[in-house]
């Protein structure tokens, strides 16, 4: 395996050269977020807290072309047009710098939706070829972080190319860069002596934090059984009181599915411009209203409630069920589940009104099981009668 | 479907449409690439994307029969953004179609079997592609019967063919309406009282039913009282899509997507899914 | 459930501090003013659908909105610097009910608002006003510091001139914990610092004490320091801003007053004002919607600003309306029940407005 060492003050070069090869995303701190933009020269890529976005612009872009068309009238008989397509160009080679392995391991999950399911998509199978994720190893939990409850780890590899886990060697600071797949090795490869080979003295601190981390004695964070969770949703899914008491608060903004690194729902619109015009692909939210209404005024989800609801039931109940086999391959997650969800916490943190996801699937497992018990005692009440 | 970018339409032509009822049109349409019209297969019941572009796409059923294909049928009622520009559009304009798409009525399991189609409205749209098919095959299925209701005479769709139906002489058709017009011949009240009334027998039949949800609601109960199970009630169902391949989310109902493990569904299916219609 | 119980359930990096002892001192948060509060919902419950409140969020620094349908919930309840929703906003979407809610004096404005334009019936409302010496604004303490490993919060004296002590998990990843203490007054929301009206305007129970106007007087300094660039670095500084916008529509949804929500024109496709490409035209056009739809009637509660997931200035906007209404027609929106706001009326002459003499 390829490990080298990148120091803190030799990232903007190494960025740059990768930029020469690769349209380089990477994340720059704007007023108080953390966004990702196209490496320019004059930027200074910031990797020390996880941006704000995740890194799924990158492999779903917030406004994609699907294809364009050009109406053309016949001049012999100006009630006759033609209508013709032509298709979206490929995508530019990609590198994104600074996600965190929550956001890499996203890509697992849209792959699930978007080469899995069941149709091939191609615009987002030509993004993921054509994009290679440098990602940044974290070295301790923020109060949003719950990657642990979904499978995933301070440095999951899951999705990555590269992965850099920050070090202080001395008074230097830096990464170790460990190469994840080929063309991540050849990333590090390439560059030479800026990147010298990481020492095995660095190597032994990174296994020393590795055995720290996942030492079963340490006073880590007690990870919640979920295993009941797709099912107890499902049992609480008519309980509509449970639900607008969980989303009273909620603005129906997009904010949450927004910056999930897993949320895939997308719209296509038509902008026209004269005769011709671009059918789009934009991120789309199920926190909408919008999303379900019918053309007959008809909504399925028109409610709040309605609407949390299938946030939360897609991500910790349909998806589990939709994918049953993942629970036997890895990553699943410890409650041998795999989730819609790599416990980024975005949603927690940059939600208005402090909408904590792990509470609502705690009190969905908490309420259901307490029904369950309730239902049990009633019957067995009926029987003793 | 393009076998390579599901997103891209195919190109077709509208050859002919005209008036159902003052907001229901039907379209004929060709796709303009013949090859690809000649080797064109669905199963009856499945949808398409229809487009026109710079406005957008909707989903329609094929309400013409895979048993009569010179043209594919679509009758589409005047509701939002993409089907008012759709009524503009005449004989010779360019559209995108993107099809078959979705899952399609068990017709093979339905052989044998007495079928009641119970329709209200434009509902009748994806009963007439079936009831074209079996009539077209008739000798496979026993009793047809057609319950089709309206809010008036002037409300029902396809009129002449529902003549022509009534005339055949091995298929049995009821109409009724709600607000009956002068010269109405047939019912007056709404489908599942008809239905009641006639006393459909549930041995060996199965029941196919697609109309607005209040009907459904009170055909489904009318049903269950006469003796149907939930296996023996056959439905579509109508959800917002966009992409039409299961990816892009919103016609979801719990983890099955309309778009793609439907439109068409037992009400036994039906029960084993979250309520959330 | 306690509030402190609900967290534990979520990490071991739970707010330890018990929220009453903790904030004993604080004015915003006295052990009295809560035991007030919780008596008089309590007694309101039986009239009342449920009560919107504040509760503990997922950290000590986090408020988060909270539904009080029976006495079991009352214990959740919080009320101190942390508590910065408008709870106003989720009255329009549940029109229809009968409710209580807790209001701040700025909250309340927005209802007077809302009363005003006949979007809420002030017979379906129950008001518990509190007073309050100001909120946080977070964005203020995460530039200086991780708050993000913050276990415990606890606050001392008024919130003008107090304390905030923060217990962080010792980042050596020892077991130990270090402590930092903060004066609050340079964490205060730039509401709290121009707030004339600390005391809720409308209310049916007031939670007192209640106190006297603090805030300076608003003399727009954050406008002027914006007017003085060139109309190109105006234009480069809302490029810059309005780039990493991403849509979601917080500000939007956020705003007690913005009641079109779903059917919004920047949703409607039919006239289709905007084009769903996420381009800086679109956004920008937006929020001069925003901005204008709301002008006369914005209370400057500053959700919008707050709910921004990309932290961009979007009240600016709103406050260059506000100071042109008020140079225009010298009125304050939500402050008097009686008045009408400006641009739902008008009058033949106004006077600081020239006719240029262009009669009929």
């Amino acid at each position: 395996m390829v490990t080298r060492f990148l120091k803190e003050t030799d990232l903007a070069a190494v960025t740059a050269a990768w930029a020469r090869d690769y349209r380089v995303l990477a994340p720059v701190r704007e007023g108080a977020a953390i966004v990702y933009r196209v490496f320019s020269e004059d930027m200074h890529p910031f990797l020390g807290r996880p941006p704000t976005s995740s890194a799924k612009e990158a492999l779903l872009p917030q406004t994609e072309n699907l294809f364009t068309y050009t109406y053309r009238k016949d001049h012999a008989d100006l009630t006759r047009t033609e209508v013709f397509l032509s298709e979206a160009l490929p995508p530019e080679p990609t590198l994104i710098l600074g996600p965190r392995p929550c956001d890499a391991r996203g890509r697992h999950l849209l792959d699930r939706v978007f080469l899995e399911r069941g149709v091939t998509d191609p615009q987002y199978k030509a993004h993921s070829a054509a994009t290679l994720f440098v990602t940044v190893a974290c070295t301790s939990l923020q109060n949003t972080c719950f990657c642990h409850w979904t499978g995933g780890a301070m440095d999951d590899e899951t999705g990555s190319d590269v992965l850099l886990h920050p070090l202080v060697v001395g008074n230097t600071g830096g990464f170790v860069a460990k190469a994840v797949t080929l063309a991540g090795e050849k990333l590090l490869t390439s560059l030479g002596a800026s990147l010298p080979e990481a020492t095995q003295e660095m190597l032994a601190k990174l296994d020393e934090r590795r055995a720290k981390a996942t030492d079963p004695e340490s006073p880590s964070e007690p990870v919640p059984d979920l295993s009941a969770v797709a099912e107890s949703f499902l049992a609480v899914f008519d309980d509509l009181d449970f639900w607008t008491d969980q989303s009273a608060r909620c603005l129906s903004c997009g904010v949450c599915t927004y910056l999930c690194p897993t949320c895939s729902c997308f719209n296509i619109t038509d902008e026209n411009h004269g005769l011709s015009g671009r059918r789009l692909r934009t991120w789309d939210t199920c926190m909408s209203a919008l999303y379900t209404l019918e053309g007959s005024g008809h909504n399925p989800r028109f409610s709040r409630a309605h609407r949390l609801r299938n946030r939360v039931g897609h991500k910790f109940s349909y998806h589990p069920r939709e994918f049953p086999q993942a629970a036997t391959e890895p990553p699943s997650s410890p409650s041998g589940l795999e989730f819609s969800c790599t416990g980024c916490g975005r949603c927690i943190k940059s939600c208005p009104v402090a909408v904590d996801i792990r509470r609502i699937v705690l009190d969905v497992i908490k309420t259901a099981t307490g029904a369950a018990a309730a239902h049990k005692t009633a019957q067995k009440a009926e029987e003793a009668q | 479907m393009n076998a390579l970018n599901p997103y891209i339409p195919e190109l077709a032509t509208i050859i002919e449409t005209f008036d159902e009822t003052p907001d229901v049109k039907t379209f004929r349409v060709v796709l303009q690439d013949e090859a690809k019209m000649a080797a064109f297969c669905f199963e009856p019941g499945q949808v398409a994307q229809l487009s026109v572009f710079g406005t957008g796409e909707s989903t329609f059923v094929i309400c013409s029969p895979p048993t009569r294909m010179e043209y594919l049928q679509f009758s589409v009622m005047r509701v939002g953004e993409l089907t008012h520009r759709l009524h503009t559009q005449k004989a010779g304009d360019p559209i995108g179609l993107r099809a078959p798409l979705g899952n399609h009525f068990p017709y093979k399991d339905m052989q044998g079997k007495d079928i009641v189609f119970i329709g209200g409205g434009l509902g009748l749209a994806p009963l007439r592609t079936l009831l074209l098919f079996m009539l077209d095959n008739r000798a496979d299925y026993g009793k047809i019967t057609l319950i089709y209701g309206g809010r008036t005479p002037e409300h029902l769709c396809f009129k002449d063919e529902l003549k022509e139906w009534a005339a055949r002489g091995d298929m049995r058709v009821e109409l009724t309406v709600d607000t009956p017009g002068e010269g109405w011949q047939g019912r007056t009240g709404v489908v599942p009282a008809v239905l009641t009334e006639l006393g459909v027998r549930p041995e060996n039949a199965v029941a196919v039913t697609c109309g607005p949800p209040i009907m459904i609601r009170f055909t489904l109960e009318a049903l269950g009282k006469l003796g149907f199970t939930d296996e023996q009630i056959v439905t579509t169902l109508e959800r917002r899509m966009k992409c039409g391949i299961g990816l892009c989310g919103r016609c979801n109902i719990g983890e099955k997507f309309v778009c793609v493990d439907g439109p068409v569904f037992t009400q036994a299916q039906l029960r084993g899914l979250p309520q959330e219609f | 459930m306690a509030s402190e119980s609900s967290a534990s359930a979520l990490s071991a990096n739970e707010p330890s501090v018990n929220d009453s002892a903790a904030n004993e001192s604080s004015t915003n948060a006295s052990a009295d003013r809560m035991e007030t509060l919780r008596a008089k919902i309590a007694a309101e419950l039986p009239n009342v659908d449920f009560v919107l409140a504040y509760g503990r969020g997922f950290d000590p620094l986090h408020a988060t909105p909270v539904t009080v349908r029976g006495e079991k919930d009352l214990d959740r309840l919080i009320f101190d610097p942390t508590c910065v929703q408008n709870l106003a906003t989720s009255l329009y979407g549940l029109r229809g009910k009968r409710l209580g809610v807790v209001v701040k004096g700025c909250d309340s404005r927005s209802i007077v608002q809302l009363l005003q334009e006949r979007l809420w019936e002030r017979e379906n409302l129950v008001i518990f006003g509190l007073p309050c010496e100001g909120v946080l604004d977070l964005a203020k303490l995460r530039a200086t510091l991780d708050i993000a490993s913050a276990r415990a919060a606890s606050f001392t004296g008024s919130p003008r001139d107090g304390l905030l002590r923060l217990t962080f998990n010792d980042d050596g990843g020892h077991d130990g914990e270090r402590t930092r203490e903060i004066e609050t007054k340079g964490l205060l929301a730039d509401k709290c610092l121009r707030c004339q009206h600390p005391n809720p305007l409308v209310f049916d129970h007031m939670i007192g004490p209640e106190t006297l106007p603090q805030g300076a007087q608003d003399d727009y300094a954050d406008l002027a320091a914006l007017e003085k660039l060139s109309t190109q670095e105006r234009f480069d500084f809302w490029k810059r801003q309005m780039g990493r916008c991403i849509r979601c529509y917080a500000c939007r949804n956020a705003c007690p007053l913005c009641v079109c929500k779903h059917v919004c024109l920047a949703d409607s496709r039919e006239p289709h004002w905007l084009s769903a490409e996420a381009t800086l035209q679109e956004k920008w056009l937006f929020q001069v919607m925003h901005a204008l739809h709301l002008a006369g009637r914005c209370t400057e509660c500053g959700e919008c600003q707050r709910s921004c997931p990309m932290g961009i200035p979007i009240l600016l906007l709103k406050r260059m309306m506000n100071r042109e209404l008020k140079e225009l027609f010298n009125y304050q929106a939500g402050v008097s029940l009686e008045a009408i706001p400006p641009l739902h009326t008008f009058l033949m002459e106004e006077d600081r407005i020239k006719d240029r003499g262009l009669l009929w």
